[in-house]
């Protein structure tokens, strides 16, 4: 509208600035030769082959599924009743309570991350898995209290006391009314905390032990001390997992649903 | 009474959670330096204060910080007024564009600058081949190459929330202001800006926060001698036996991020008010 031409030409550079990197990891994954370097020198699917069986990635892979599905179940059971609670019941002090559920969010991840090695780990003696999946529950459980409490706060409660009114018992009510206003919202920040705990390196930097990893801490590692087209090769692999992700969550609720209204 | 007993019930969880895997261990450690009974151990927060090579890299995280936060501004706000004004069809496709990125683990994002920014890389060649370099230029290791990956990596938070607040403005104040004769850099200095200012103040303390305790990029980009609160933080809380130094720079870390939090979200306060 105003100056036109300087911000179409402003957003195309910001795109190509967010996206070229990306661009730059496929090549590179995608490259025939040892060496990292774009343009690949020549093409080929070695490296993927070669990342698919490398026994490390694999098993930090598994981890990482493991810890992903178990903290965000966790962090589900615990943050959808209570944002339910926040939002419905309005018990008092709610908004100290809505603070407190968003309070892990404010500080740096890794500090929190050296906080709980030394209470899970060295004090209390957890293996390196329960500490991950119960650190990443901690970090997920802000996510989950602010998209499930997006779909709560935009629905109008008077539905719920419209379906008592009609004749609704409690639980009629629950499952009828209350459960299709939040279904959005769950399966949002259900998507958001897999995400968000399947590529989280600060937290799991400091909960790994030798034996137990992460896929993105282990490819931290080998990039530290490897430079080989390998780690693209996993990369480009994550970037198609997440693209489908991405999609999956568009169907089902809509992608805006994930960033859009949390952001604000 | 039976409805308090359930609603209890529903928050005890929760409570639960966030105090023992947060508050309790977040605050014990806080306190350690304080409470370190070994008067010998170094590492006391006032030792970490005053020691110039803690100085040096509280001073090189704030400039990164800085700069990248500005960088996020300078190049954010215009692509989030630019999406807000576009038609409905291509805002959607923008704000996935910039969402995206998000989605995306920082080893995947990071990684291409070690690719791009090396003596042999593509930066490298093409700034050789249009002559303004005459050899090999080293941009990997260096604090250029850690706000080239944070700018990257943290712009989109600065877009969404800019947006956030520059769609909730209504386009008819624009008009208006035009209307009554404003010229097209008084309408935006005078009626968009101010109107966006409180969602991208917030914005701007997502990516300087986010930049202080950023780990991955600094210790890919930055190498061991650019380190920042973050990697020196994980390198000693790995080779130190001890950990009240780690408490100090935890303690440091935690404070920038809460005071430059408070500091913007009064500029925000102020920028809705008037």
């Amino acid at each position: 509208m105003i100056r036109r031409p300087i911000f179409t030409l402003i957003t195309a550079a910001a795109v190509v600035f967010l996206f070229f990197p990306i661009i730059v990891v496929v090549g590179v994954g995608l490259s025939a030769g040892t060496v990292l370097t774009f343009p690949p020198d020549g093409l080929s699917l070695r490296w993927f082959a070669e990342a698919i069986a490398y026994e490390p990635f694999r098993s930090a892979l598994w981890t990482s599924v493991v810890v992903a599905v178990l903290a965000t179940v966790l962090a589900l059971l615990v943050g959808v009743p209570a944002t339910y609670a926040i939002h419905r019941r309005s018990p008092r002090g709610r908004h100290v309570l809505q603070l407190l559920f968003l309070s892990p969010l404010i500080v740096p991840e890794l500090v929190l991350g050296f906080a709980l090695f030394q209470l899970f780990m060295v004090d209390a003696g957890l293996d390196a898995l329960t500490a991950l999946v119960a650190g990443h529950a901690v970090l997920l459980l802000p996510y989950t209290v602010r998209v499930t409490g997006a779909s709560l706060q935009q629905a109008d409660p008077a539905l719920e006391d419209a379906a008592a009114g009609l004749g609704a018992g409690p639980l009629t009510t629950f499952f009828r009314v209350t459960v299709p206003v939040i279904a959005p919202g769950v399966v949002a920040a259900t998507m958001l905390s897999l995400l968000t705990s399947f590529n989280n390196v600060p937290l799991s930097l400091m909960l790994t032990s030798r034996r137990v990893e992460t896929l993105p801490v282990a490819m931290l590692e080998y990039v530290q001390t490897s430079f080989t087209p390998m780690i693209a090769a996993v990369s480009t692999l994550l970037l198609l997992l997440t693209i489908g992700v991405a999609l999956l969550t568009e169907r089902l609720v809509g992608f805006q649903k994930v960033f859009g209204r949390s952001a604000t | 009474m039976r409805r308090g007993l359930v609603t209890g019930a529903l928050l005890l969880p929760a409570a639960v959670l966030v105090v023992v895997g947060f508050l309790y261990p977040y605050v014990t450690m806080l306190v350690a330096p304080a409470a370190d009974p070994d008067p010998d151990v170094p590492g006391s927060l006032a030792a970490a204060i005053t020691d110039p090579y803690v100085v040096d890299i509280v001073a090189r995280t704030a400039r990164v910080a800085g700069i990248t936060t500005l960088a996020s501004l300078l190049f954010g706000f215009p692509v989030a007024w630019a999406i807000s004004r576009a038609a409905p069809s291509r805002r959607a496709l923008l704000l996935i564009a910039v969402t995206f990125p998000l989605l995306l683990s920082t080893v995947i994002r990071t990684f291409a600058w070690i690719v791009l920014l090396g003596g042999e890389g593509l930066i490298s060649r093409a700034l050789q081949a249009v002559g303004l370099a005459a050899g090999p230029v080293q941009l990997l290791y260096t604090e250029t190459a850690m706000v080239l990956g944070l700018t990257q990596l943290f712009m989109p938070l600065l877009v969404l929330t800019a947006y956030s607040s520059l769609a909730a403005v209504d386009p008819a104040l624009e008009e208006a202001a035009r209307g009554m004769g404003a010229r097209n850099s008084a309408v935006f200095a005078r009626v968009v800006f101010p109107l966006a200012l409180p969602g991208t103040a917030v914005g701007a303390i997502l990516v300087f926060a986010g930049c202080v305790t950023a780990f991955t990029t600094p210790s890919l980009l930055g190498g061991t001698r650019n380190r920042t609160l973050a990697t020196l933080l994980y390198q000693e809380a790995n080779t130190s036996v001890d950990w009240s130094g780690v408490s100090a720079i935890a303690i440091i870390m935690t404070a920038i991020v809460l005071v430059v939090g408070v500091v913007m979200s009064r500029v925000s306060a102020i920028g809705s008010t008037r």
